[in-house]
């Protein structure tokens, strides 16, 4: 390999190679409608639309995540954000929930926020307090739950409320764990272990200049290697349960206040909507439903859904998204049915 | 090198580097690439689809602005990764699990290009609307009904869109309310489920945030024998005054008898919102 030598010599080449590569895709991409009679069957095609509309709508969020990402492994001094941050370990988590008030990413952004932060020296248990919490406690869902919904009751509150519980409790639980790094996935645990490779090398300080940049460009190769992978897997379940998955189903479920929970939760899972505009889409079946069903909806959907599943696979391994899925949706249902029956 | 230290052999290193050095660079180049490659192609796709006009097949267009700013941005990163060369690295793995991971990341590239950039954009079928029952949400009716009452304000019903009458019909299916009025709708065909040989809806998805979570509404159009003129997913233009549904299946209570229906093209903004 002759990366070594001749970096000067490389940079036009590669620019050029890039630029052509982009160009070509465009080429390919107004050439083929002229192709027309592609003839897919109505399903296929439909696959195909609903999972291009979740990468779509999701791509431009992982884009952000991964760049705040990078400036807080590259670009802030090592340690910044947990510099302000209480020791105390419960205070500790309880301020990393509120983190999203300042990484409005929403969900599919945060995780590769929170493996910057794990890179960058949160424990796991914070992470996944984190990831839990963040898509609820950030000022776009939260002011899109308002708009949509005002304080009727208590859905927004519930939200909130539950949003900041469930991310704390199951931080606690993941807390007392006695090896938490057995909870990543073996890839990702290496790759924070491996101090070369998080930017954050204590011995050296940070590269200036080209060195910044150049690990921030590596980053972004790095992380969309493991993200953009699992964003389209997970968009095409969405896609495939939505094709495959009557939903009226669900719907006829809407006014028994056990089921309209239950059922909100299996939508808001295959639905996988993003948190930041959940409501205005579950705004849509308020007469349906019972209030209950959706808080619930809001609740769990933010943190699980099937594309979220995907992608966090690439972190944590399917024991801890199988445990953490379950303990999120005992508390969101138990949230809608308080809703239900006490609100 | 990662490969010798799984092997357990250190000593070999040096002999073993030219024929280790396939298996580490196919890996190399996988991990480098697939998410590069990826993202080229969704960029592109997106750019695309917003200079033609064309991303309100996907997304609400409240969301234009940030999705193109995002994707110029990729951009601009996956242009830079062919710049800047990349770090000496790699992922330690076994040489079968690089093969594994090119092989994967070159089929993934592959059919995600051929689904994003091959096939032309399309608007959702009915094979999707008849997953979702017509008119069971999607709507914020009553803001959707102030609209519409809006327009009966000014006693032109045909102005009144397939959704603006929805709702109106939401709030009230009172036929002395509808009897002298006549609709002129637009929507695709999209067959009854309870009577499919004499009534169709004249249907249009509502998207609240992306196409993934639209949601059919429709007006019900009695029409024995439709199907021998039209088929399902026809766009058309349906004129007609309402009535009670004489369809004995059909749920809903009341339907277009249509004067006339007129195949037209599909619209350039096929989705309400």
């Amino acid at each position: 390999m002759h990366r070594d030598r001749g970096t000067v010599r490389r940079v036009p080449t590669g620019l050029i190679l890039g630029v052509v590569l982009v160009a070509l895709a465009f080429l390919v991409r107004a050439l083929s409608p002229s192709f027309a009679g592609w003839g897919l069957p109505d399903r296929a095609q439909d696959t195909v639309t609903l999972a291009l509309s979740v990468i779509i709508e999701s791509a431009p969020f992982v884009f952000l995540g991964i760049l705040l990402s990078t400036v807080v492994q590259v670009w802030l001094p090592h340690g910044f954000l947990t510099r302000f941050l209480p020791r105390q370990p419960l205070l500790r988590r309880a301020s990393i929930s509120l983190l999203g008030m300042f990484f409005p990413v929403c969900e599919c952004g945060n995780v590769p926020l929170a493996r910057g932060f794990m890179v960058g020296g949160f424990t796991v248990p914070e992470s996944i307090t984190f990831l839990l919490a963040a898509p609820i406690l950030n000022p776009i869902t939260i002011i899109t739950t308002h708009q949509a919904f005002g304080f009727d009751n208590g859905i927004l509150v519930t939200r909130i409320v539950a949003g900041f519980v469930i991310a704390n409790v199951i931080g606690w639980l993941y807390s007392r764990h006695p090896d938490p790094d057995s909870l990543l996935t073996p890839d990702f645990a290496a790759s924070c272990a491996r101090p070369e490779q998080n930017g954050h090398d204590h011995d050296h300080p940070h590269p200036h200049g080209d060195g910044r940049m150049q690990k921030s460009v590596d980053l972004f190769a790095r992380e969309t290697a493991v993200i953009m992978p699992a964003l389209f897997v997970g968009s095409l379940l969405a896609a495939l349960t939505q094709v495959f998955v009557p939903r009226s189903v669900l719907l006829a479920l809407g006014s028994n206040p056990v089921w309209s929970v239950l059922a909100m939760m299996a939508l808001a899972f295959i639905v996988a909507v993003c948190s930041n505009v959940d409501a205005f889409f579950v705004l849509s079946f308020g007469s349906t439903f019972m209030p209950g069903g959706i808080a619930a909806f809001l609740t769990f959907g933010a943190m699980i859904d099937v594309k979220m599943l995907a992608l966090m696979r690439t972190t944590f391994t399917t024991r801890t998204l199988v445990q953490i899925t379950a303990l999120v949706a005992l508390m969101s249902a138990a949230a809608g049915l308080l809703v239900n029956y006490v609100g | 090198m990662s490969a010798d230290a799984r092997l357990g052999n250190p000593n070999q290193h040096t002999e073993n580097r030219t024929r280790r050095r396939s298996p580490g660079w196919s890996g190399r180049l996988a991990e480098r690439w697939r998410g590069i490659g990826l993202s080229l192609v969704v960029v592109v796709a997106t750019v695309w689809l917003g200079v033609t006009g064309q991303l309100g097949l996907y997304i609400h267009p409240r969301y234009f602005g940030f999705t193109l700013v995002m994707a110029a941005l990729g951009l601009i990163f996956v242009v830079a990764s062919f710049v800047v060369p990349s770090p000496a690295t790699a992922q330690s793995r076994s040489p079968r699990r690089n093969t594994f991971a090119l092989g994967g990341s070159a089929v993934l590239l592959v059919v995600a290009a051929l689904a994003v950039l091959v096939v032309p954009p399309a608007t959702l079928t009915s094979a999707t609307a008849t997953q979702r029952e017509v008119n069971s949400g999607g709507l914020d009716t009553a803001a959707a009904a102030d609209q519409a009452a809006t327009l009966v304000g000014t006693g032109d019903y045909e102005r009144l869109s397939v959704k603006e009458w929805v709702s109106l019909l939401a709030q009230s299916d009172d036929p002395a309310l509808y009897t002298d009025k006549t609709a002129r709708v637009t929507g695709f065909v999209l067959p009854d489920s309870d009577d499919p040989e004499n009534v169709f809806y004249v249907a249009r998805f509502v998207v609240t945030c992306c196409a993934v979570d639209a949601q059919p509404i429709g007006l019900p159009v009695y029409q024995p024998g439709w199907s021998t003129s039209y088929s399902t997913d026809d766009w058309v233009e349906v004129t007609g005054h309402f009535a009670a549904n004489p369809s004995a299946t059909s749920k809903d209570t009341l339907a277009v008898q249509p004067s006339t229906i007129e195949a037209v093209e599909q619209p350039s903004d096929p989705y309400v919102y």
